[in-house]
């Protein structure tokens, strides 16, 4: 019985002891359970403005914090060491952007959370503008676009809908335009006008004034034009030198082509042989230059810009600058010396007039020999070793005058 | 005297004449040589940078209309790799606590911002591990000359993981838009300014077609009920190059013959990672792949794929990486439905100690989520290579699979721990005996032992109706050092697991393979 009793007191002891245990581990539990909670602060700050974020923890626990900006991330401690008020570091603070926050502690994390810092629009405002492209050409139908981005003074761009002014000048045109931004953006396309010059740009957002910039407006494509010729005489001397001259070029909206255009010069002889000639305009007007041919000619010229424009054509002939020439045979008719060669003025054909011997046998061409005149004469040798003694047929032919000398003895 | 004296500084001035003279001339070459070289003009327009893709967060463009003007494919290309490059430089940037390469990507301006955040991770000695998985960008605005782009990146998946002086503070992972102008200069598409727009939160997963699914602790495949009896599975002459060059699908059709007779239904096969191409996967194995797939469908045996052997960086920057080979296996996989699960990693938890715990678990996580993205139809695993670590990520696998090479007696009562533990279907994913009594192995299992191992195995599995494969079909004749090390008696003892041994005869543990 006395055994009995004891017993049920140790059993019942037990339970107790067992149960008391359930009881503490269960509430134990619940302690380890750390909640947190941030007590106010603005979730949305202005740029510049120090943030502050403090957490209730009701433990005492080393904690951390995480935080995930647009630039990247870092971890910050408590202002002192075992609290858990953070003050968030100024080169995050001045970024626009998300902040996204993480309170950790070595076990794991407790807490997440976010704050927008937006761009401050107190500060004075900065401009970036980007134009392009730098040249357009007048017309009206190419443009340039002129972008704007307003930021703040810690370089965090001003948020949509911000008022800009954009603005530009062309001759006696001003323009102003009210935008709002969009995508951190504000920006407008320029559209050139008739003539052409240059556009000036600027904007503007509250009181800051954008620097000043340009577009260059081109001349649009050229027009077709007139061409002419210029020389100082019309006889086929191979010396002297004839100009081909543009009228002034102009693109359809009466503005001068611009300086360096390529004019090139197409020119058909008699023979159907193509000469070509170029240059580049200035002041819209190319002129470009053609020795005179050295036989009578006659030309027929045609100028091209290529790919936009093409003159008339004009037709310029060459009279011959000789009518005769003498030849002499000597020393057994082996040296022939053609020449004086006379201008049409008495003077003597400058050096270096093309000469053409051709020599025959029997009415078959053996030879053809090409000398140039020095002082109006031009000499030729006909070798023994190459010309056996007889009988033969030969023309010289000189600035477009041929000449034929039939039976010649050499001896 | 005087003569010697005489000679000996007449040596010496003509030595150090030519010293002199020498030492000029070397300097004056390699002032040249300097001077010519770096000079090269594309080098200077950075117009043909020879780069090679280290980053591949999946991207997707919603749109490219914007009012400013269209697109050309080739600068959207552009602008998409340096926007991506830019992501990775600011990732290796944080990592490193160097500003290598930022100021390719990053505009004079806004590279400061980075600057002053790595400046103080740099005081704090805090090194930030981040990656970002999924970006998807819409163009907002493209300018007339083609210099001024704006995108919208939104829910981009970002991953950070942070350590102080190599100790593991803590991780995120966040969900977040973005708005980004860049400008193109000297040949880069370089970010000005950055915004973070908030966080992202919705996300949609694909639904699963109901192939494979599991409720409570059981496996079900099309609505019925399925028990795995399996075996790891390596053709016996290329074990561990399953997809080389000797791949012949003959003798693969032939092995799952003897499989299925022997009354199996499940085999598990190996994709090596690096064979398969890292990154950029090799069709030509993927096609071999599927060849595997299509007979074991044929012959009536569902596979459990278990990619990424042999792979072992983990590395938050080597995320990417992993993720588009997961993508360019699994989503053309998606819906065979010769495959029961995709096995993640093999034994990972043996890579805790060298590649950090924390490593290897957050990429497992991440590549889970990745994975049932490509292919919800398919269940999901991870084969542990101990019972210890059958817990971890239980909430993230559909089914939970280990090894077990210990002392047979005690895994009746491990088995009930382990399962009391877990409330998925638990699948003993490798065991087995080697018969490696030998020169090697004087005191291995003989073959007889190992029948009695498998017989007394069976027993146990068939009393708990657990879902088991074996190791492995067969005995093989070389081992790679890649698998068991170098050392002769391990690759012994590794050649001897097989059921059928390497003449082709049956063991006596065949009896008891089921």
């Amino acid at each position: 019985m006395k055994i009995r009793r004891e017993h049920i007191t140790i059993l019942l002891s037990g339970v107790l002891i067992y149960v008391v245990n359930i009881a503490f581990k269960s509430v134990l539990k619940k302690q380890e359970e750390i909640s947190v909670i941030v007590s106010a602060h603005k979730k949305i700050v202005e740029a510049g403005n120090p943030i502050v974020l403090d957490f209730k923890v009701n433990k005492e626990i080393a904690t951390e914090l995480l935080l995930h900006t647009s630039y990247g991330s870092t971890t910050i401690q408590p202002d002192i060491a075992g609290e858990t008020r953070f003050t968030i570091p100024r080169f995050i603070a001045n970024k626009k952007g998300t902040v996204s926050y993480t309170l950790f502690y070595e076990k794991g994390n407790l807490y997440q959370g976010e704050l927008q810092i937006r761009s401050n629009t107190k500060t004075k405002v900065c401009l970036e503008s980007y134009i392009g492209p730098p040249s357009i050409i007048a017309g009206g139908i190419d443009y340039a676009m002129q972008v704007v981005v307003p930021t703040d003074s810690y370089d965090n761009p001003l948020p949509d809908s911000t008022n800009v002014t954009i603005g530009h000048q062309f001759l006696d045109i001003e323009k102003k335009k009210e935008l709002r931004s969009k995508d951190m953006i504000a920006w407008q396309n320029i559209f050139s006008y008739n003539s052409s010059g240059r556009i000036l740009l600027f904007s503007k957002v509250k009181e800051t004034i954008s620097k000043e910039f340009s577009i260059d407006v081109f001349p649009s494509l050229p027009e077709n034009f007139q061409i002419q010729s210029k020389r100082k005489h019309s006889y086929a001397d191979g010396n002297q030198i004839t100009q081909f001259i543009t009228s002034i070029i102009k693109d359809k909206h009466g503005n001068i082509i611009s300086d360096g255009s390529l004019v090139k010069f197409v020119i058909k002889n008699t023979k159907g042989l193509l000469l070509h000639t170029q240059a580049n305009t200035v002041n819209g007007q190319a002129i470009a230059k053609m020795l005179h041919p050295d036989h009578e000619d006659a030309w027929q010229v045609k100028a091209y810009i290529h790919g936009m424009a093409e003159s008339n054509s004009i037709r310029i002939e060459y009279s011959k600058v000789l009518e005769d020439f003498d030849t002499q045979f000597k020393k057994g008719n082996r040296y022939v010396t053609v020449g004086p060669l006379v201008s049409f003025m008495g003077q003597l054909i400058p050096d270096g007039a093309m000469v053409i011997l051709k020599i025959f046998k029997e009415n078959k061409k053996i030879d053809t020999k090409v000398e140039t005149s020095s002082n109006g004469i031009a000499r030729f040798f006909l070798q023994e070793g190459f010309y056996a003694s007889g009988k033969y047929d030969v023309t010289i032919k000189a600035l477009g005058v041929e000449k034929q000398y039939n039976n010649i003895e050499l001896e | 005297m005087i003569r010697w004296n005489k000679y000996i500084y007449t040596g010496l001035l003509i030595s150090s004449f030519i010293g002199v003279i020498v030492l000029l001339l070397f300097g004056i070459s390699q002032a040249f040589s300097f001077l010519n070289t770096g000079a090269d003009r594309s080098s200077m327009l950075h117009v043909a940078l020879h780069k090679e893709q280290v980053y591949f967060p999946k991207l997707d463009w919603i749109d490219t209309i914007n009012p400013g003007r269209p697109i050309e494919k080739q600068t959207q290309q552009d602008i998409e790799q340096d926007y991506l490059n830019a992501w990775y430089v600011r990732n290796v940037a944080y990592q490193s606590n160097k500003m290598d390469g930022i100021g390719d990507y990053y505009t004079k301006s806004s590279r400061k911002n980075i600057a002053n955040t790595i400046l103080s991770n740099k005081e704090k000695n805090i090194e930030i591990h981040g990656t970002t998985t999924n970006h998807n960008i819409a163009l907002d605005f493209y300018s007339a000359d083609g210099q001024l782009a704006i995108l919208s990146d939104t829910n981009v998946k970002e991953y950070q993981r942070v350590y102080r002086e190599d100790t593991f503070l803590a991780e995120t992972r966040l969900q977040s838009n973005y708005q980004v102008l860049l400008l193109l200069e000297d040949g880069f598409w370089r970010v000005r300014h950055m915004v973070k727009k908030g966080n992202y939160d919705q996300d949609t997963s694909m639904p699963s077609n109901g192939l494979a699914k599991v409720i409570k602790d059981k496996i079900y495949i099309e609505d019925k009920e399925y028990t795995i009896k399996g075996i790891n599975y390596y053709p016996q002459k290329t074990p561990w190059d399953m997809f080389g060059d000797n791949f012949d699908i003959d003798i693969i059709a032939k092995d799952f013959d003897i499989i299925t007779e022997a009354g199996l239904n499940t085999i598990r096969i190996f994709v090596p990672y690096v064979v398969f191409g890292k990154a950029k996967v090799i069709p030509e194995k993927l096609q071999r792949l599927q060849e595997v797939l299509d007979k074991a469908e044929d012959k009536n045996l569902k596979v459990i794929v278990t990619l990424f052997d042999f792979y072992g960086d983990y590395s938050v920057l080597d995320w990417t990486l992993t993720h588009r080979h997961a993508e360019q296996i699994v989503t053309p996989l998606a819906n065979h439905k010769a495959i029961l699960s995709w096995d993640i990693k093999n034994e990972p938890n043996l890579d805790f100690n060298s590649r950090g715990k924390e490593s290897v678990l957050a990429w497992l996580k991440e590549m889970i989520y990745q994975i049932r993205n490509f292919d919800p139809n398919h269940l999901i695993t991870i084969g542990w290579s101990d019972m210890g670590s059958a817990d971890l990520l239980q909430e993230d696998v559909d089914m939970v699979s280990f090894h077990y090479y210990l002392d047979i007696d005690e895994f009746a009562q491990k088995y009930k721990d382990v399962s009391a533990k877990i409330s998925k279907p638990l699948v003993l994913q490798e065991f087995g005996l080697s018969s490696s009594r030998g020169l090697w192995s004087p005191f291995g299992a003989s073959e007889k032992g190992q029948a009695n191992y498998y017989e007394q195995f069976q027993k146990m599995i068939k009393e708990e109706n657990i879902n088991y494969l074996s190791w492995t079909l067969y005995d093989f004749e070389e081992v790679p050092t890649a698998v068991v090390g170098k050392l002769p008696w391990r690759k012994h003892k590794q050649k001897h697991f097989g059921f059928i041994d390497s003449k082709g005869n049956k063991k006596p543990a065949f009896e008891f393979i089921k």
